[in-house]
């Protein structure tokens, strides 16, 4: 077992990272921090990366590792441990997280130069690096829960890292409110699973919930439709999609870091882990599924009509988790592992190379202002190119395309499947191609509109030549079923998942999908091509039109979400609260108030100095508890 | 029993040596170094004591790994104590020596207190705790108040002893015995006489942990006292006197047709000190002050343990004493920094002394029961044996609420640390690094404790 | 009784209005019994006839009370171990054991007592001389008169 025993530190790293930054970070030179902030994340990948090999190669009993630490406490029987769980799942979400963050970290050094809060930066990225592998490694809902917590705080705290404009504080802060309403469900989901379960082990309750509940329990119903309330939120998914674009405040490593490759995948993570209560509430997991058809066409539209670059990248991110909702949703569930790995390299690709740019145009957002940088930065467009082409899903040579094309199968083919989840992820693979083209053209192509300010140094390119090898090759380690018989990838997630149960006789059609969607994929680019760059007038005199106008910025503000969350909920709450500004609930805590004043009143009154009464409080003690002692 | 050897040969040691010792330094370490002797040796004795009593001196003492373990616990916050506040109790005044003396005597009472199997050795470990209180509290011969905490406290505590000779009295006259584990009150129809003994006892030790109704002399002794000395009396001795309470009452007075006589009166005892504690320490200006209302409250807390009468209050009343006596020897350790013990004198701290602040902070977190700290979890244990024990949710709910309160005026301090600006005054060349450095090793045991409770909890 | 599980009241009570009827009878029936007297040195302070001159309020030295103190202790020590003596055969060597431990911490009270000087009575002129010099030198040391001065 050897190795294994050293799982404990993948964690540890990264906190000692954390405490040293935060204890001595401001009396330390820049370089000591970037190399204290990297060192421990590299570590932690390096030792996830060693485990990871023997793992593979000589599997533990059971496919999985299990350290017990210690025992927090123990109550009643319920004792939750801190202990660390590592199966093929937590392996690929660990291998990710320290992974992407090592290079995002490496990448930071440079995009973060010349800032003052430098050892804040990275103080917080190996905070959040920490608690993102206590969730993924927990093997309790309770630690799961502390991560995830972490994580939101982590998160919250980088939104708003340029805290001193006013914008980015107010969008950390709507994240923050945003995701409470999903960490609220699932928090009564977990007290749920402990008053059924009087535990809150993750592999104790996938076994015993079989046996419990039958399919289809209401019980079973209640604790998967809370715990996906808090993956909604984490996950940015319908309804609780509109803080991620918001949260783009922040300084593109952390958007690349927690907004696109690890953090938001928590909810699929959560949902992932817990599949058996799916399975046993197939009312939920067809919710799922329907959330992530939703979701992904929605953002999908919204990005067609984004002008800031991250903002499409966010939208595109929102979309990307839904088409992993929608292989959770049909019972996928190495499908949407695989494609939550290969969205962590080229999304992060993606916001890296987005934030070179961005670096490069003086913190100019606005894409239509850039145009024509493919000359000036050649490493940086073409990494974004292979990013965008498998964000794309471009056919064959891209890793997306054989991630995304496995989900849109089992979209269709699972027996959980339909032909209108097909026909949504149909659509929005469609969508993606042209907004991600449109992104690409807008940017590199056409003529320079602005002078190239900063030139991206090694500490930048490496990281995006790494993630942009990875978003091309990547994706053979799962080959289509049709090509042939190599799928190293989900083999290994079914020792420990179910595998997705076909509907009959859809084996034969994946190569037909497969080239519908490659045709799609590669129209879009097309399409983007001839609307965006050969021809632009016509978008443009669309554009002028009432109902263009209308489109434009129906899309462009996210199919107005924020404006009905207003008028539902916000002003709602407003106006009650000035009706009631004399708030009547608020007259019975003042009143508990005033009782506690006239307590105090009371009690300081015999608190005054003389012994004489003092001891006549004393003696009335006495007579009055002999008194109920022996006549009560 | 190494640890009554060694801490009362420390004690005559410390009291001679104050004689012919001029330096102060060298006393204090003398001190430490007489703890740090009575730790380890209370060690060795840890591995001949199992979880059943062994009886010594023909039952006079009945040791148990509980017992131990709680000295155990004692003594490692008494060197902490030592290690934070040594100086300041080396000069309260001339006699250096006499001071460290005292608290080993007190000590010698504390473990007579967690080993006692006779109702005699009660009263005498009462007392031994007690007398040496009365000296010290009176200790800064120039302060008027100190005086006048010394008498009130000498006067209101020989009351106390008036009740417990009393109880004492009565119940051998009831059972014939002054053994606790022979006293055998179960098992058949229970007299008046030894309900009221048992009651006269339960008042005498309330009075001990200042439990409300008999709580008046707390506020003004503590506030009274030299600090450094109420840091001590307010952790140590109260907790102390706990582990005798819940000793008597679990093992001599706990089978249940026994104690569903006395289970009323010590809740009402137990709501009333929550009460009380909390809502007076609301609106006060004195840190210090505040400090004794909020050791009443804590007291309500630990109460649970008595009444509660399970594994789950053993184990709490454990935890509790660590992380209340951490935490507050911390709080009152840097109170002693302050050149203005009010609220106002604590505003701005946070710029001034960002570590101390920032300890404090963990300190206060811990007495208010937050999360991820000590506090939290041994209230947890104490409230969730009260749950086991059935029928006091009343009272839990009670307690969650006056938590509740007690975040507001610990949560004050805090305020006034970080969010209000303000000049605070600080004895900047008392705050050494070795100060900040034990300090930062308490706070961190407080955490520690908070998420690995099982570094106490796994010896018993 | 209301119910069996009532506890039984009367021993309590008994002893309780014994302990009401010994106190309170050794007040009331003292003032009964005692002898009473009306003649001029009634109130007078000493009724042995010895005339009072001067205050009541004068100012005892704290040794005074000191030295009371020490008697007690002194005293209570020697009841302790006659007790043991007249056991010595019984309690063998163990009592041997705890009697030297007793006596040791006597000794180690009185090698306290005496090097704080509580034993010493009366003032003492070289420290006062001592003082008074340091005095003059300029140095205050004005407790260690006060000490001594009691």
């Amino acid at each position: 077992m050897g190795i294994y025993h050293l799982l404990w530190l993948i964690p540890a790293l990264p906190l000692l990272g954390f405490l040293i930054l935060a204890i001595f970070g401001l009396k330390m030179p820049n370089r000591a921090i970037g190399i204290i902030g990297c060192a421990s994340i590299g570590l932690a990948a390096l030792l996830t990366i060693i485990i990871g090999i023997n793992f593979l190669t000589s599997p533990p009993t059971g496919n999985f590792y299990q350290q017990t630490l210690w025992t927090w406490f123990s109550v009643h029987g319920f004792s939750p441990a801190i202990s660390f769980y590592l199966d093929p799942v937590s392996l690929i979400f660990t291998f990710v997280v320290t992974f992407v963050s090592f290079l995002i970290h490496w990448y930071s050094t440079e995009y973060m130069r010349g800032d003052e809060g430098y050892p804040r930066f990275f103080a917080y990225m190996n905070l959040f690096v920490f608690s993102m592998l206590t969730l993924v490694l927990a093997n309790n809902l309770l630690l799961l829960y502390l991560g995830w917590e972490g994580v939101g705080l982590c998160s919250f705290l980088l939104i708003g890292f340029w805290y001193k404009e006013q914008e980015n504080c107010y969008a950390a802060r709507k994240a923050f409110i945003v995701t409470r309403f999903g960490d609220t469900a699932m928090i009564i989901g977990l007290f749920l699973l402990v008053k059924n379960f009087n535990t809150l082990n993750i592999q104790d309750i996938l076994t015993k919930a079989p046996s419990l509940w039958q399919p289809g329990a209401t019980t079973a119903f209640w604790a998967a439709i809370l715990l996906l309330g808090g993956a909604l939120g984490k996950s940015a998914q319908l309804p609780l999609q509109t803080w991620l674009p918001d949260a783009m405040a922040g300084p593109t490593p952390v958007s690349a870091l927690i907004h696109a490759a690890t953090m938001v995948t928590a909810g699929v993570y959560l949902i992932a882990r817990m599949h058996v209560l799916y399975e046993l509430a197939p009312v939920v997991q067809l919710i799922v599924a329907i959330i992530g058809a939703a979701t992904l066409l929605i953002a999908g539209f919204s990005a067609l009509a984004q002008r800031d670059i991250k903002r499409v990248l966010a939208y595109s991110t929102i979309s990307q988790i839904g088409y992993m909702f929608l292989a959770l949703g049909v019972g996928a569930w190495s499908a949407a592992i695989f494609h939550f790995m290969i969205h962590a390299f080229f999304k992060g690709l993606l916001f890296l190379a987005a934030g070179a740019v961005i670096l490069a145009m003086e913190e100019e957002h606005d894409m239509f202002k850039m145009g024509g940088l493919r000359k000036k930065m050649p490493v940086v467009f073409w990494t974004f190119l292979f990013g965008s082409g498998a964000l794309a899903a471009i056919p064959i040579i891209t890793a997306g395309f054989y991630s995304k094309d496995q989900i849109l199968f089992f979209a269709l083919a699972s027996t959980k499947g339909s032909f209108w989840l097909w026909l949504c992820g149909f659509v929005g693979a469609f969508l993606t191609a042209i907004y991600t083209f449109r992104m690409v053209f807008v940017t590199f192509f056409g003529e320079q509109k602005k002078e190239v300010h900063r030139k991206p140094t090694n500490s930048i390119k490496i990281p995006l030549i790494i993630l942009g090898i990875l978003s091309l090759i990547a994706g053979f380690i799962e080959i289509p079923k049709a090509w042939g018989n190599f799928a190293p990838f989900s083999s290994l997630m079914n020792k420990v998942m179910p595998q997705v149960q076909l509907a009959a006789g859809m084996e034969n059609k994946e190569v037909l999908l497969e080239v519908i969607t490659g045709i799609i994929a590669l129209l879009g680019v097309y399409l983007a091509w001839q609307f965006c760059l050969k021809s632009p007038k016509v978008l443009y005199n669309f554009k002028t039109t009432g109902l263009g106008r209308f489109i434009d910025k129906f899309f462009f503000k996210g199919f107005m979400f924020d404006q009905l969350y207003d008028i539902i909920l916000v002003r709602p709450v407003v106006w009650l609260s000035k009706i009631d500004k004399r708030d009547f609930v608020d007259r019975i805590y003042e009143a508990i108030g005033n009782l506690g004043l006239l307590l105090n009143k009371i009690f300081s009154r015999t608190q005054n100095g003389y012994l004489r009464w003092y001891v006549c409080g004393l003696v009335l003690g006495m007579a009055v508890a002999l008194t109920i002692i022996l006549f009560v | 029993m190494n640890a009554l050897i060694s801490t009362a040969v420390f004690g005559i040691f410390l009291m001679i040596s104050g004689l012919f010792i001029k330096s102060k330094q060298a006393i204090r370490i003398l001190a430490i170094s007489g703890v740090v002797a009575a730790f380890v040796l209370n060690i060795i004795d840890f591995r001949q004591y199992g979880a059943s009593a062994t009886e010594l001196f023909h039952g006079m003492l009945s040791v148990t790994n509980f017992g131990l373990l709680f000295i155990e616990i004692i003594l490692g916050c008494v060197l902490v104590y030592f290690l934070l506040s040594g100086k300041d109790l080396a000069n309260i005044g001339h006699y250096t020596g006499e001071y460290f003396a005292l608290i080993f005597f007190i000590l010698c009472g504390v473990v007579l207190a967690a080993t006692y199997g006779n109702m005699l050795m009660l009263f005498l470990s009462i007392e031994i705790m007690s007398i040496p209180q009365y000296i010290l509290a009176g200790s800064d011969k120039h302060n008027l108040k100190s005086h006048e905490a010394s008498l009130k406290y000498f006067l209101m505590g020989a009351f106390s002893t008036g009740f417990l000779l009393m109880g004492i009295a009565l119940l051998y006259g009831a059972t014939g015995s002054f053994d606790i584990t022979t006293m055998n009150l179960a098992g058949r129809p229970i007299d008046a006489m030894a309900l009221a003994g048992i009651i006269l006892i339960a008042f005498a030790l309330a009075f001990k942990v200042s439990a409300a109704p008999f709580h008046f002399w707390t506020p003004d002794v503590y506030d009274g006292a030299p600090t450094v000395v109420t840091s001590f009396i307010s952790t140590i001795v109260k907790v102390g006197g706990f582990v005798a309470f819940i000793r008597l009452f679990h093992i001599a007075f706990g089978s249940p047709d026994v104690d569903k006589h006395w289970l009323l009166v010590l809740s009402i005892i137990t709501a009333a000190t929550l009460i009380i504690g909390n809502v007076t320490a609301v609106f006060q200006q004195s840190v210090k002050r505040m400090l004794a209302y909020s050791s009443i409250s804590q007291a309500g807390f630990m109460l649970f343990a008595v009444i509660a009468m399970n594994v789950l209050s053993w184990q709490g009343i454990l935890l509790y004493a660590a992380a209340y006596s951490l935490a507050t020897i911390g709080c009152f350790a840097i109170l002693m920094k302050m050149k203005d013990y009010t609220y106002d004198g604590y505003n701005g701290l946070a710029q001034k002394q960002p570590l101390l602040a920032l300890m404090n902070t963990i300190f206060l977190f811990s007495l208010v029961g937050i999360p991820a700290t000590a506090g939290f979890l041994a209230k947890y244990f104490v409230l969730s044996a009260a749950v086991e024990k059935g029928g006091l949710l009343w009272l839990v709910i009670l307690a969650v609420c006056c938590a509740a309160i007690s975040a507001f005026y610990y949560f004050r301090l805090i305020w006034a640390m970080y969010f209000k600006a303000g000049d605070c005054q600080v004895e900047e060349h008392a705050i050494t690094p070795a100060f900040k450095s034990v300090l930062a090793l308490t706070a961190l045991l407080v955490i520690i404790l908070g998420v690995w409770p099982g570094l106490i909890l796994a010896w018993i | 009784m209301p119910s069996p599980s009532y506890p039984t009241l009367w021993p309590f009570l008994i002893y309780g209005i014994l302990v009401l009827l010994l106190a309170g009878g050794m007040l009331f029936i003292s003032h009964f019994l005692g002898e009473r007297h009306q003649e001029k040195e009634t109130d007078e302070v000493y009724e042995a006839g010895i005339e009072a001159t001067g205050t009541a309020r004068l100012l005892f030295p704290v040794h005074f009370y000191l030295i009371a103190m020490f008697f007690v202790i002194f005293d209570l020590e020697a009841v302790f171990i006659i007790s043991w003596a007249i056991a010595i055969r019984d309690v063998g060597w163990g009592g041997y054991l705890a009697v030297v431990i007793f006596v040791a911490i006597l000794v180690a009270v009185l090698i306290y007592e005496w090097r704080i000087g509580a034993l010493n009575f009366g003032p003492q002129g070289k420290k006062i001389l001592r003082a008074y010099r340091h005095k003059i030198k300029g140095v205050n040391h004005n407790e260690v008169v006060d000490k001594q001065n009691n």
